[in-house]
């Protein structure tokens, strides 16, 4: 509907194209080098100075990766896992917020300090703490990195979750009250749709970091190789000459690993950012 | 709101001469909350109860990771050991004539190999300072603990600010509609989704010392240097270095929350301020900053408490040459297989990591009634 174009909203467009770009190419171009790296043979990887182009791309070191049995099964496994730890962080982690956001109730305080306090050791000294608990409770590897992931995306989801439903209108609420909903069907049909964009936020957010565990996977899969993660397994990639290490094939593989989860978030961005509360709250 | 107040009054009854029971409506809330949030602190109690109660219990022993022999409760001396340390003057270098030794116009001063005590442990060397036209030197006998943290704090505060800072720039940019934002808000992620010890052997490939590395290719067409800076070796590199990859890696992070913070806030009342004649930055100060507080807050949190704990990157890149609060309690228990002294530098970490959450909810007035 635009009638005439003002010059300063032409300034205003190309300054802000230029920041899309100058944000794309900030973001990218780690993983672009990632790309190119996998594309390169051995002989071109270590040469100087380094060509920001393969002169002959090879497709060599992703058809290791992709013909590697063990990381193809990672990749099941790591998908399992990661899909699991998100969607129990998303159920217990929502109920919890709603208590925390929207609830009187004596302890509040207390318990949101007690489970951000989770969270505040390093990994590296719970692990032996950890494993002793896993092998009271006879776990195999893929539930107790499922229940041990939980340490950090649990915390993390309650707590933003807990701001995004503290934010919702009491309004809201009360009226589902007055309509004669009981607390849960006003949580499950009034608030839940509505963080839906924080949910699929913290989701995405969770989903990733659990993808990209290493040191309780490291651990707890020692005794059981065909659970490995893709973290894992990578770390655990052996060059086809000796003692040397395979940059290419590492590139290549972080690639085919970043690929689905770019893939993921492509499917969910419009949920993201649904125009949340601008319809709903209205009126 | 006026309701809510309501409930909360008769929740608190104070302890008057004759206890009105709180009212049904209260109880069966108060009984709900619980109920909901029970899950979540059963998981909890499950997987961390044990973990931390040994973690506090082995910070007061001398207890040796995988080893036979037998554990002592020490009281303080792991923690004694972490903090001990000293300050001693040192001496300026003479020569024979007793004159002291100039170099370039400037004195020359002792080693601090001489002058720190090395009985009953020995001391080494964290810095030197100048003070009043003397020397002096600060010995401690964790000196690599104590560089540690004051490395970790330095790296959390600079790096958590360009992040937030960066976070916001990226998650306005990309709050509006445009052609192509779903494929930049995938962009956005990309970062965080690489998996962090590849993203760190990426950054380890591109920053090398040679040619072979993107920095120093670039850095040398550009005429910026000669194509041999060594960013991981050399030491007023390294920091930089590491804050460069981790602000990289978890921008995102940060971004994808403002995003969705930025969602939830009511268009009509950017049109209403609009309407009134507030500008961009007025509007951004005054409707943004205030209603994205609560979801600033949890994100600086956490984005503070993971890079306080940062472990991955000063593991695979800087080794043993310098570490993170998080790799020197790893190296002590896998290298010196000390479980005590790596639980107390655990515990250490976890106050310190406290403290720094304690002053964020209060600073940001962090809603927790």
């Amino acid at each position: 509907m635009r009638r005439r174009v003002k010059p300063a909203r032409v300034v205003g467009q190309v300054f802000f194209w230029l920041l899309v770009a100058v944000i794309f190419v900030y973001l990218m171009f780690p993983f672009y080098w990632a790309i190119v790296s996998a594309l390169k043979t051995q002989a071109e990887l270590i040469r100087t100075p380094a060509t920001l182009w393969p002169d002959q791309p090879v497709l060599t070191n992703f058809r290791s990766v992709l013909s590697n049995d063990r990381f193809v099964r990672a990749m099941g496994v790591s998908t399992l896992v990661a899909s699991s730890v998100t969607l129990l962080s998303l159920v217990v982690g929502a109920f919890a917020g709603y208590a925390l956001g929207k609830m009187r109730f004596k302890g509040k305080a207390p318990s949101l300090y007690v489970i951000l306090a989770m969270t505040m050791f390093p990994q590296i000294a719970v692990l032996a703490g950890l494993y002793a608990v896993i092998r009271v409770l006879g776990m195999p590897a893929i539930p107790s990195m499922i229940l041990s992931y939980m340490l950090f995306t649990l915390p993390f989801t309650v707590w933003v979750l807990t701001a995004f439903f503290r934010g919702l209108p009491d309004s809201l609420l009360q009226a589902a009250q007055v309509d004669g909903a009981t607390l849960f069907q006003a949580f499950r049909h009034v608030l839940l749709p509505l963080t839906a964009p924080a949910l699929v936020t913290t989701g995405l957010l969770a989903f990733i970091q659990a993808w990209n565990e290493y040191l309780f996977a490291l651990t707890f899969t020692i005794i059981d190789p065909p659970s490995r993660t893709v973290p894992v397994a990578i770390a655990l990639f052996t060059g086809e000459v000796a003692r040397q290490e395979p940059f290419g094939e590492i590139m290549a593989a972080a690639v085919i690993v970043t690929v689905p989860l770019v893939v993921l978030v492509l499917l969910f961005q419009q949920r993201i950012v649904a125009g949340l509360t601008a319809g709903a709250v209205k009126g | 709101m006026e309701n809510a107040n309501g409930l909360e009054a008769a929740a608190s009854v104070t302890p008057t001469p004759k206890r009105r029971p709180p009212s049904r409506l209260v109880r069966v809330e108060q009984r709900t909350a619980w109920l909901l949030l029970s899950p979540t602190f059963v998981i909890l109690a499950v997987i961390a109860l044990y973990p931390f109660a040994q973690v506090v219990y082995s910070s007061f022993t001398n207890a040796k990771f995988a080893s036979s022999t037998e554990t002592r409760f020490v009281g303080l001396d792991n923690y004694r050991a972490l903090f001990a340390f000293t300050i001693k003057e040192l001496p300026p270098r003479l020569d024979e004539d007793g004159e002291p030794v100039l170099r370039d116009g400037q004195v020359q001063y002792e080693s601090w190999v001489s002058v720190l005590p090395r009985q009953p442990q020995r001391f080494r060397q964290v810095f030197q300072f100048s003070l009043l036209g003397k020397r002096y030197v600060l010995g401690a006998v964790s000196a690599e603990f104590i560089r540690a943290v004051w490395d970790t704090v330095v790296f959390t505060v600079v790096a958590v600010f360009f992040e937030t800072v960066l976070g916001m720039i990226i998650a306005l940019t990309l709050a509006g509609n445009f052609p192509g934002r779903g494929l930049m808000r995938a962009a956005m992620l990309v970062p965080w989704a690489v998996i962090t010890v590849v993203s760190a052997r990426i950054w380890e490939w591109m920053l090398q010392p040679t040619r072979a590395g993107l920095f120093n290719t670039v850095g040398s067409y550009l005429g910026l240097s000669e194509g041999r800076t060594d960013f991981f070796g050399n030491p007023t590199l390294q920091l930089p270095s590491m804050i460069m990859m981790d602000v990289w890696k978890t921008t995102p992070f940060m971004a994808l929350l403002l995003l969705a913070g930025l969602a939830t806030i009511p268009s009509d009342i950017y049109e209403a301020a609009k309407v009134d004649g507030a500008g961009p930055l007025r509007r951004f100060f005054r409707i943004t900053v205030p209603l994205l507080r609560p979801t600033l807050a949890v994100a600086l949190i956490f984005r503070t408490l993971d890079s306080l704990r940062v472990f991955d990157i000063f593991q695979v890149v800087l080794g043993n040459q310098r570490y993170s609060m998080a790799s020197f309690a790893q190296d002590m228990l896998v290298s010196r297989r000390d479980l005590g002294m790596s639980s107390a530098a655990s515990m250490v970490i976890f106050v310190i990591i406290f403290v720094f959450a304690l002053i964020y909810i209060r600073m940001l007035r962090v809603d927790t009634r």
